[in-house]
């Protein structure tokens, strides 16, 4: 990530490993290539009622609802941990205005213990009728160009799948001054109870996550990472060594591991044996030399964005 | 708690769809309490993809047993581990059930699979010196917990919907009978259930109503659907007068003054 360097490229995504203390008896969290944090607001948050998650076939929906401690105990108690740990903790902030997304930003610069800021685009925007900071390049934008404005820490903005053009969007904030993109957030959902003839989550939809999701998210990694500069991690359904490789060939710098924490909490762990072994036994030096091998040399500019 | 490997010693099924699976594992028993539970895993692949909650049944010295309802895909998975099978199990979790010694006679109440963790419980206390009444509830008598799985010192009362055993009616129409007469309260089975326990209990403890004349501390073991049983996703979450709380990390066990029941909170 440009301005931060990860000792490898298996990061834990954001809302799936807590504040990072939570797996410590579990894992050695030490040696991921970073934590990104659950999502931090400005205010704390209760979150949504329940229920807040449903299981899908190889996948499971949540509508937690951001509930978190809020930015002034994530900067009293949660970062002063941090500090202290060698693995890098990336802050993942939501703002319901461009207004909190400065206050976010701005008050972790410089925060001992924080690496690095994954702005989160994809939460609703109260300012703007309901609709996502995600949604268009122009607003995408003028979030990302806001954090840059007040932020010095590496910047990664966490792209929507629920969009009609991505790669748009990745151009957008790419231009607005981000450091790399996390590709990508849930994709909206809904599960229906049949019973009671109503859906079943209390916020009626959710994101889905987990491997029912890889195929679409890798192939916004492989249209993004074709036409941005910027590194690409790719985030979505990520169990193992062989996915993990999917995304680095796709174009992705690196990968987050995000509902398999919840399944066997030493996935990310696992990952980073596995990729070791096998870069060792592919005779590969450096991981650089896989990154969109399974693009076509020339495939840059023409892929279709249609979803 | 860790990630074990346990292997499958014993697989009986005791009721419908109910089997109870000896696991064996000295870490589980050694760290096991009763009132927590484990994280099962629904086989090595990713459909059903979240590990299964489960509460702890029986702690033995090389292990430890779960009572499975093999309600839906992963539960029926789980309950139909074959002899000398391993299960992967992350445990043992959560706040285990409090008991005070100053409390003797304990009242416990299982809503049908909810009997699980009482059952522990009903053991450690016996084996220090308590008196135990365990009232289950089911809805016919095919459903009811069999009385030879439990130990004989136990006092038990049944209740089913249907009245083919015992009371006919609520399990919770039965508890007014030992209020009086219990130091203590616990209970497990569904929210609605536990709402009515704590509603039942609540003039009790507090004084009104003629029931009893001191506060008696009730403890529920709270059920919700689960994502990581570690306090990350939040999905388990319930409403307590601090706000929402996690099941998994923060419970499952609350003492019932605690908790806020849905259209109540104020």
């Amino acid at each position: 990530m440009h301005g931060l360097e990860l000792p490898n490229p298996v990061l834990v995504a954001s809302g799936t490993f807590g504040w990072g203390t939570e797996y410590q008896p579990l894992v050695d969290i030490q040696r991921l290539g970073a934590i990104c944090s659950k999502g931090i607001t400005v205010r704390p948050r209760d979150g949504n009622p329940t229920p807040r998650i449903a299981e899908t076939p190889a996948g499971m929906l949540n509508a937690i609802g951001l509930q978190n401690v809020g930015l002034r105990a994530v900067v009293q108690e949660k970062a002063p941990i941090w500090a202290r740990w060698h693995v890098p903790v990336i802050a993942n902030i939501s703002g319901e205005s461009v207004a909190e997304y400065e206050q976010l930003a701005g008050t972790l610069d410089g925060v001992p213990g924080i690496a690095g800021l994954e702005v989160n685009i994809s939460c609703p925007n109260v300012t703007d009728g309901g609709r996502l900071f995600a949604d268009t390049p122009k607003s995408a934008a003028t979030v990302t160009r806001a954090c840059r404005a007040v932020s010095s820490l590496p910047l990664m903005v966490k792209l929507s799948p629920n969009v009609g053009n991505i790669v748009e969007i990745a151009q957008a904030v790419e231009e607005a001054g981000a450091d790399c993109l996390s590709v990508a957030n849930t994709l909206l959902g809904m599960v229906i109870d049949v019973k009671a003839r109503k859906p079943y989550l209390a916020n009626r939809t959710g994101g889905l996550s987990g491997p029912a999701v890889r195929p679409v998210i890798v192939r916004m990694v492989y249209q993004i990472a074709s036409i941005v500069t910027i590194p690409v991690v790719g985030v979505g359904g990520v169990t193992c060594l062989e996915d993990a490789l999917q995304y680095l060939l796709a174009g992705a710098s690196a990968v987050q591991v995000g509902t398999a924490n919840f399944v066997n909490p030493r996935t990310a762990t696992e990952i980073i044996d596995g990729l070791e072994d096998y870069l060792t036994q592919q005779g590969i030096r450096d991981i650089a030399e896989i990154v969109g091998a399974a693009r076509p040399p020339a495939a840059r500019p023409a892929v279709s964005t249609t979803a | 708690m860790d990630l074990h490997r346990a292997t499958v010693t014993a697989n009986e099924q005791i009721m419908p769809e109910t089997h109870v699976l000896d696991l064996a594992s000295p870490g589980l028993a050694k760290a096991a309490r009763p009132g927590q539970f484990v994280h099962i895993r629904c086989g090595p692949g990713w459909d059903p993809i979240l590990r299964r909650p489960m509460s702890i049944f029986k702690i033995r010295p090389d292990g430890i047993s779960v009572m499975v309802r093999a309600v839906g895909e992963g539960s029926t998975i789980i309950a139909s581990s074959p002899l000398d099978s391993e299960l992967d199990v992350l445990g043992p979790l959560g706040k285990p059930f409090t008991l005070d010694p100053s409390a003797r006679r304990l009242a416990m109440i299982g809503g049908g699979y909810g009997v699980a963790p009482l059952v522990a419980l009903a053991v450690e206390a016996l084996g220090k010196g308590c008196e135990v009444v365990l009232m289950v509830g089911a809805a016919t008598a095919d459903y009811v917990f069999p009385a030879d799985e439990l130990p004989t010192d136990v006092e038990y009362a049944i209740a089913t919907d249907d009245g083919t055993l015992g009371h006919k009616g609520f399990v919770t129409e039965l508890l007014p009978r030992y209020l009086d007469w219990c130091d203590a309260v616990f209970a497990c089975g569904p929210t609605p259930m536990l709402e009515a326990v704590a509603r039942i209990t609540r003039p009790a403890r507090y004084g009104v109503a003629g029931a009893m004349r001191s506060e008696k501390p009730v403890q529920l073991s709270m059920e919700q659907h689960m994502g990581c049983a570690m306090g990350v996703c939040l999905g388990c979450v319930v409403m307590t007068r601090k706000g929402y709380q996690r099941v998994c990390r923060d419970g499952p066990v609350f003492p019932a003054d605690t908790l806020v029941w849905e259209g109540s909170r104020a």
